[in-house]
C-alpha cells in the first residue's frame, strides 16, 4: 500500500558569483510523501523541473557526508531528513547552502576553510619510530582505551557543525568543531606519541574561542558531540601547560574564585583572567557597568557551608600537572 | 508550590533587577521559595572546563541540599539551570558517580538524584501553566514586539537537558503570547550570546552578540527577552560594543524573562529596577502604554 502524498513547497536559494547580481529563492512544488528524504525532494527537483540546480550528494544514506546543507535555517544531511516533518513544523522547506563557506553555485559551498583546519590539526597518528607498528598485526587495545575515544570516530566529516557554528561565523581563526574533535579522537589515542605536542599547539591555536553553546553537537547528524569533546581537550590542555592563554585563566581563575566565598566575585575573576593591564582596557566599560551595577566591585556574601565546598576542593582539585 | 531558589550568582549581585521580579512573578502566583544560604555558585560552565569532576561535584551538592529538603530547584538563569542540570546526567555515570561520591560521603553528603531542577520558563509554561499565568495579567503588553532570546544552556544537549525541543523550542514565544507581547521569530534566538569569550576575545564575543540583536531588530523587535542573567550582561551591558563590531546602530532594550512577565502583571518599572539596564528601556514600555486596550 503506497502512502498519501502531501504537496511540498520547497523555497530553494540560487546564487551563481560572477553571473548572478544577488541570490535569490525559487520555488518548487512537488507532490511526495511524507517519509520522503528531502535529497529524494531536490534530485526529482534537479531531473524533471530545473537541471541547473547545484548540490552535492553521493550515497544518500548518511554515510558519505556530502549532502549537508540548511534545511529550514538548521545543518544537516537532506538524505536523513523527511519532507513531512518539515512541511508540519514550517509549512514549506527553506533550503540553503551550509554556512560560514563561500558558496560556489547554489547548494555547493567551498570547503576549503574547513578541510584547511581539518589538515591543521595533523589528523593522522604520529608514531615513535623508535617502536614501529608491527607489520601485519593488529595493535590491541584495552576496553577502556577504546572508550575514551567516545563518539569521535564516528564523524563523517560532512561540516554541519562547520556551518552551525557561532564561533567559525564570527571568527575565522576558530578551527571549528569537527577539526577539534579530531584533534581530541588523536589525543586520547594510545598510539599516537604528539599527544603533549598536539595539546601545546592547540591552546594558542583558537581552542578557547569555543563558547559551549552546544550548536555543533545539535547539528551532528552522527552524535560526535563536539561540544563536549573540546570542553575535554581544555582540561587536558590546562593539565599539560596550566593557564597561559586567556581561556584557560578565566577557566582556572573561575575555579579558584570560589574557593574565597562559593560565590563568584566578578571583579577578582576579571583580574585572573585579564592581568592588571587587561583591565586597565576595559576600565571604560567597566565605568559604564559600574555606574548602573554597583555590585560588580562588591565581594559577594559568603556561602554557608564553606567547609564542605572546600573539602570537595580538597579531594577533586588535586594538581595534576602533566607537564611537557 | 513551594520550590528551592538557587537565584544563582548575578542575581544576588551586578544583575539583582532579576532577583526583584522573580519574587514579584513568584508573589503573584503563589510559588513560595524556600531559600538556602548554603547553594554555591554553579561554576557556570568555567569549571566544567578547568575540572570536570569538580564542577559535577559541586553542583551535586547543591542539588543535595534541595534533596534534603524534599524539593525540586528553581534557576532563573539557562547556565545554572544547565549546570545543575548536568550533574544529574553525569551522576548517572558510575565512574563519576563513585569518584564524585568518594568526595561527598566523607562530609555527609548523600546525592540521590531525586531533586529535578526548573528554570522559571519551564515552571511558568508547564507547572504553572499558561492559563494560570495569563489570569493574572493586569496590563497585557499589547503591541510590543519582542524577541525572545532561550540562551544555549537551557535548550542545549538537548537529550541532556530534559527540557523541549533545543532545535524548536516555542514555550517561550508562548509565554510572551499570553502576557499580551508579540514573539517576533527570528533565527538568533537560539543562538549564543558570545559571553562565555567575552574575556578571552572581546572583539568576537561582541560580534557573536551583535549578530543575534541585529537579528532580532531587523525582524521586527522592539525588545528583546532573555532567560539568562549571562546573555542579559552580553547583550544589554555590552551592547555598545556588539554595535561597534556590527557596524550598526542597535539602542535594544533587554529585558529579563520575569521583567516582562512582571510588567504584565502589572509591576512599576521601580519594583523591577529596569533604570539598572544600560540600555533603556523607555521607548519598549511607551509601545505598551500607547497600545490601544485588548
Amino acid at each position: 500500500m503506497s502512502a498519501e502524498t502531501i504537496p511540498v513547497e520547497f523555497a530553494v536559494y540560487r546564487f551563481q558569483p560572477g553571473k548572478d547580481t544577488a541570490p535569490r529563492f525559487q520555488t518548487y512544488k512537488l507532490d511526495l510523501t511524507p517519509h520522503t528524504p528531502v535529497l529524494t525532494g531536490l534530485l526529482r527537483i534537479r531531473d524533471e523541473v530545473d537541471p541547473s540546480l547545484g548540490l552535492r550528494y553521493s550515497c544518500r544514506s548518511a554515510i558519505c557526508g556530502s549532502c549537508a546543507m540548511r534545511i529550514n535555517e538548521k545543518s544537516r544531511l537532506a538524505c536523513e531528513t523527511q519532507v513531512g516533518a518539515e512541511v508540519a513544523r514550517h509549512g514549506r522547506i527553506v533550503i540553503e547552502p551550509m554556512r560560514n563557506q563561500a558558496v560556489i553555485r547554489d547548494l555547493v559551498v567551498d570547503q576549503t576553510p574547513f578541510w584547511r583546519e581539518y589538515h591543521k590539526i595533523e589528523p593522522h597518528l604520529k608514531l615513535d619510530p623508535r617502536r614501529p607498528m608491527p607489520e601485519g598485526k593488529a595493535t590491541p587495545m584495552t576496553p577502556a582505551q577504546v572508550e575514551r575515544f567516545k563518539e569521535t570516530p564516528r564523524c563523517i566529516a560532512c561540516a554541519a557543525c562547520y556551518s552551525a557554528c557561532p564561533a567559525a561565523e564570527a571568527d575565522p581563526s576558530f578551527p571549528g568543531p569537527m577539526a577539534l574533535a579530531k584533534l581530541y579522537r588523536f589525543a586520547v589515542d594510545p598510539r599516537d606519541t604528539a599527544r603533549t605536542e598536539r595539546l601545546l599547539k592547540i591552546q594558542p591555536g583558537g581552542l578557547w574561542l569555543c563558547m559551549r553553546c552546544h550548536l555543533c553537537t545539535e547539528a551532528c547528524p552522527k552524535d560526535v558531540r563536539p561540544s563536549e569533546r573540546i570542553c575535554d581537550l581544555k582540561e587536558m590542555a590546562i593539565a599539560v601547560q596550566g593557564a597561559t592563554e586567556m581561556g584557560s585563566r578565566h577557566a582556572v581563575g573561575f575555579k579558584e574564585n570560589l574557593k574565597d566565598r562559593g560565590q563568584l566575585n566578578e571583579m577578582k575573576l576579571v583580574r585572573a583572567t585579564s592581568g592588571f593591564a587587561g583591565m586597565l582596557g576595559q576600565l571604560g566599560q567597566g565605568i559604564r557597568i559600574y555606574r548602573k551595577k554597583p555590585e560588580i566591585m562588591k565581594k559577594p556574601r559568603k556561602i554557608e557551608g564553606m567547609d564542605e565546598l572546600e573539602k570537595i576542593y580538597a579531594a577533586l582539585d588535586t594538581p595534576k600537572k602533566e607537564g611537557p | 508550590m513551594k520550590i528551592a531558589y538557587y537565584p544563582g550568582c548575578l542575581a544576588q549581585e551586578s544583575a539583582k533587577e532579576l532577583d526583584m521580579a522573580t519574587r514579584f512573578v513568584c508573589r503573584t502566583l503563589g510559588i513560595e521559595l524556600v531559600e538556602f544560604p548554603n547553594f554555591s555558585c554553579c561554576g557556570s560552565g568555567f569549571i566544567d572546563e578547568a575540572n570536570e569532576a569538580l564542577n559535577i561535584a559541586i553542583n551535586a551538592r547543591n542539588l543535595a541540599i534541595a534533596e534534603k529538603a524534599g524539593l525540586d530547584v528553581l534557576t532563573i538563569c539557562s547556565t545554572c539551570q544547565g549546570m545543575l542540570q548536568l550533574a544529574r546526567v553525569r551522576m548517572q555515570d558510575p565512574a563519576m558517580r563513585s569518584r564524585v561520591d568518594a568526595a561527598l560521603k566523607p562530609i555527609g553528603i548523600e546525592y540521590k538524584g531525586t531533586a529535578h531542577v526548573k528554570h522559571l520558563l519551564q515552571v511558568l509554561t508547564e507547572d504553572i501553566g499558561l492559563d494560570a499565568v495569563k489570569a493574572k495579567v493586569r496590563r497585557p503588553l499589547q503591541g510590543l514586539k519582542v524577541g525572545a532570546f532561550y540562551g544555549c544552556h537551557l535548550l542545549r544537549p538537548a537529550d541532556e537537558m530534559e527540557s523541549e525541543s533545543g532545535e524548536e523550542p516555542h514555550s517561550f514565544e508562548d509565554l510572551l503570547s499570553v502576557i499580551g507581547a508579540t514573539p517576533v521569530d527570528y533565527r538568533g534566538r537560539v543562538m549564543c550570546c558570545g559571553f562565555p569569550i567575552q574575556f578571552v576575545k572581546p572583539s568576537t564575543a561582541s560580534n557573536v552578540a551583535g549578530r543575534q540583536i541585529l537579528d532580532a531588530k531587523r525582524h521586527g523587535a522592539d525588545a528583546m527577552a532573555t532567560p539568562c542573567p549571562l546573555c542579559h550582561l552580553s547583550l544589554d551591558a555590552y551592547q555598545n560594543k556588539a554595535a561597534k563590531e556590527v557596524h550598526e546602530h542597535l539602542d535594544m532594550p533587554v529585558f529579563h524573562l520575569p521583567q516582562v512577565v512582571a510588567l504584565a502583571f502589572g509591576a512599576s518599572p521601580e519594583e523591577l529596577g529596569l533604570s539598572r539596564h544600560l540600555v533603556r528601556t523607555d521607548a519598549a514600555l511607551a509601545k505598551v502604554r500607547a497600545a490601544p486596550p485588548a
